[in-house]
């Protein structure tokens, strides 16, 4: 099994952990991507919700878990074909909530080219926009390393979608 | 790898440590949302046909939000639709430079189950009627 262990420095990565517990905290009642829901059939978009809501929490609670007592002795957290799939989509769903609350003022070239200056942010967004990045190093890693295994899927399920399409891709 | 976000090394060993994950829903069998209703009123029976609308066609769309990056839609495309990656970038970048892309199209319980493990991986994922257009 492919193994990554990634050594953090503690003091740059502790300070983060506060701001994405709380981030994680408030997902727990909200889905992070900006959908509305409003094309699924009323009938089933609570329970649609609710489904959303439950995998969003398993991964949040899979990657929080990464940083536990031990993380605060040796630094190192690891990734592997278990876990992957679901820490690359936690950082997803923390990044969202990051950009949607904490980093709102930010433009989205800003934010999309990497442009931005830590130093020159004033305070309040010094950490969000660490947090931010922090949590996208950690998905480029797994991606870099790990996606043969995300494809594969963690049981070796390896069947993804059918890529059954009819040709009208593109046409936004 | 070392960077400014903390990462100071990146030593590999061999230790498997399972963590639980989960199956996404095109490996699960997906939601259970599917808006299959029989279209036949009491009494049509003996005249019973199968008709695409409401159920379909319909468009599953992704919108561009500026936090994914583009290695993880590309990742998320191959994933959830089973892309070559030269097709999965190519949807990414209509995505990206468009504001859209319209990834797969087809019956309405299929879509929906691709527009569901879209928004699982977290992208802004939306189903269109074709006959909308």
């Amino acid at each position: 099994m492919k193994r990554i262990e990634v050594k953090l420095s503690l003091s740059v990565v502790a300070p983060l952990l506060d701001l994405m517990k709380a981030a994680s905290d408030v997902l727990e009642a909200q889905i992070a991507a900006p959908i509305t829901l409003d094309d699924i059939d009323a009938d089933f978009r609570e329970d649609w919700k609710a489904e959303l809501l439950q995998g969003q929490h398993e991964e949040l609670h899979a990657l929080m878990g990464l940083f536990n007592s031990d993380f605060f002795v040796n630094g190192v957290v690891a990734f592997d074909e278990e876990n992957a799939e679901v820490i690359v989509r936690a950082c997803s769903a923390l990044r969202l909530r990051l950009r949607r609350h904490d980093l709102k003022v930010l433009g989205d070239e800003q934010l999309e080219s990497g442009a931005v200056d830590i130093e020159r942010l004033p305070d309040a967004l010094q950490k969000p926009f660490m947090c931010y990045v922090f949590l996208g190093t950690i998905q480029e890693l797994i991606i870099q390393h790990l996606d043969a295994a995300i494809l594969r899927g963690p049981q070796g399920d390896g069947e993804e979608g059918s890529g059954e399409d009819t040709g009208e891709d593109g046409d936004a | 790898m070392v960077d400014a976000s903390g990462f100071v090394a990146q030593p590999s060993v061999e230790v498997p440590t399972p963590v639980p994950s989960r199956a996404d829903a095109m490996a699960t069998g997906g939601p259970r949302f599917a808006g299959t209703q029989p279209m036949v009123a009491p009494g049509e029976v003996e005249q019973t046909r199968t008709e695409l609308a409401p159920q379909g066609p319909w468009r599953v769309v992704v919108l561009n939000d500026p936090v994914n990056s583009m290695s993880y839609v590309v990742l998320v495309f191959r994933k959830v639709f089973g892309f070559p990656e030269p097709r999965a970038r190519k949807h990414m970048l209509e995505v990206h430079e468009q504001g859209r892309s319209v990834v797969w199209s087809g019956l309405r319980e299929q879509a929906e189950l691709y527009a569901f493990a879209l928004q699982q991986w977290h992208l802004t994922a939306i189903l269109e009627s074709d006959e909308a257009h």
